[in-house]
C-alpha cells in the first residue's frame, strides 16, 4: 500500500516539516522544533535528508551572537509536496 | 514525533498536513489588530469631522489628528511583530504589500488633496475596497469581501451626497468594512480557515 507515495515525504516528521514550510516564507529551526514537538537531534537529521533531496534549503547565520538556522522550501519541494497530496487524494477517493 | 513511514495511513498523513498548516497560520489573528485599530480611529475621525462641521468649527479637519498616534501605534506594533520569532505566512507578505501600497496612496492623496478640491473621502473609500476585498479573498473570509464591496458602494454614495454627509457615509463604511469583519475575524479560530 502507498507504494506510489514519495517515501521521503511519507514520514510523520518530514511531512510535518514540509507542511509547515509550504505555509510560510521561511522558518527558524526553533519554530519547526516547537510546532512538530520533536527533538533537536531527530529534526536535524530529517532536515538534512530533505535538504539532500533538494526539497528545502537550510541557511545557517547568526542573530547577534546566537546561531540561527533558517529553512525554506524549494520549488522542487513544493512540486514534490503537491504530487504527494495528489497521490494521497487518489488513495482516499479510491472505492473500497 | 516519529519518523517511521510504515504505519502512516492516508488519513493520518492528511491530519498531519492540515494540523501543521493550521499551526503555521496560528498567528493569523494578530493581523486583526490593524483592522480594529484603524476601524475605530477612522470611524471616530469621520464622526468628529461631521460633528465639527455641524458646529461650524473653522478647522473641522483637526478631527483627523487622531490618526497621528494611530500611525505611531501601528508602526510600534509592526516593529514588535517583526521581532517575533514566528515566521511570516504568504498572507502576511501579500497583505503587508497591499496595505503599505494603500498607505502610500492615501498619503499622496492627502498631500495633493487641493488638486481634487479635497474630495478625498470618495476616492479613499474606493481605494480601501481593493486591499480589503483582496485580504478577504486571500483569507477566504466572506465578511471581509463584503466589507470591501461596501467600501466601493459607499465610495459611490460619497460622490452623490453633500460634503458633510460624506463623513457619515465614511463612518458607516468603516464600521461595515473593517470593524464588523475585524471582530468576526477575532472570534474565529485559525483552524476554521484551513480548507
Amino acid at each position: 500500500m502507498f507504494n506510489d507515495l514519495d517515501p521521503l515525504l511519507h514520514s510523520q516528521l518530514r511531512l510535518a516539516v514540509m507542511s509547515l514550510l509550504i505555509s510560510v516564507q521561511s522558518a527558524e529551526f526553533t519554530f519547526l522544533k516547537e510546532k512538530t514537538n520533536s527533538t533537536a537531534g531527530n529534526l536535524s537529521v530529517q532536515l538534512d535528508k530533505l535538504q539532500e533531496a533538494g526539497y528545502i534549503t537550510i541557511e545557517k547565520t547568526f542573530k547577534g551572537k546566537k546561531p540561527l538556522t533558517t529553512c525554506k522550501i524549494t520549488t522542487a519541494g513544493m512540486k514534490a509536496f503537491e504530487t504527494y497530496v495528489d497521490t494521497l487524494k487518489q488513495y482516499i477517493n479510491k472505492p473500497l | 514525533m516519529k519518523t517511521e513511514s510504515e504505519n502512516l495511513s492516508a488519513q493520518q498523513s492528511l491530519e498531519i498536513i492540515t494540523s501543521m498548516i493550521a499551526q503555521a497560520q496560528g498567528k493569523f489573528q494578530k493581523n486583526v489588530f490593524y483592522f480594529l485599530l484603524w476601524g475605530w480611529v477612522v470611524a471616530i475621525a469621520n464622526i468628529g469631522m461631521y460633528t465639527l462641521i455641524k458646529l461650524n468649527y473653522p478647522y473641522p479637519y483637526v478631527a483627523w489628528a487622531i490618526t497621528i498616534p494611530a500611525w505611531i501605534w501601528s508602526m510600534y506594533h509592526g516593529f514588535r511583530q517583526s521581532r517575533d520569532r514566528s515566521p511570516s505566512t504568504h498572507f502576511d507578505v501579500v497583505s503587508g504589500a497591499l496595505w503599505i501600497g494603500f498607505g502610500v496612496v492615501v498619503f499622496t492623496l492627502v498631500a495633493f488633496g487641493g488638486k481634487i478640491n479635497y474630495q478625498l473621502n470618495p476616492v479613499i473609500l474606493l481605494f480601501s475596497a481593493v486591499p480589503t476585498c483582496a485580504s478577504g479573498v486571500i483569507l477566504r473570509f466572506r465578511p471581509l469581501i463584503f466589507g470591501g464591496v461596501l467600501f466601493w458602494v459607499f465610495g459611490i454614495v460619497c460622490f452623490l451626497v453633500p460634503y458633510e454627509f460624506q463623513f457619515i457615509a465614511g463612518a458607516v463604511a468603516i464600521v461595515c468594512g473593517y470593524l464588523i469583519p475585524g471582530y468576526l475575524l477575532k472570534s474565529h479560530q485559525p483552524e476554521k480557515h484551513v480548507q
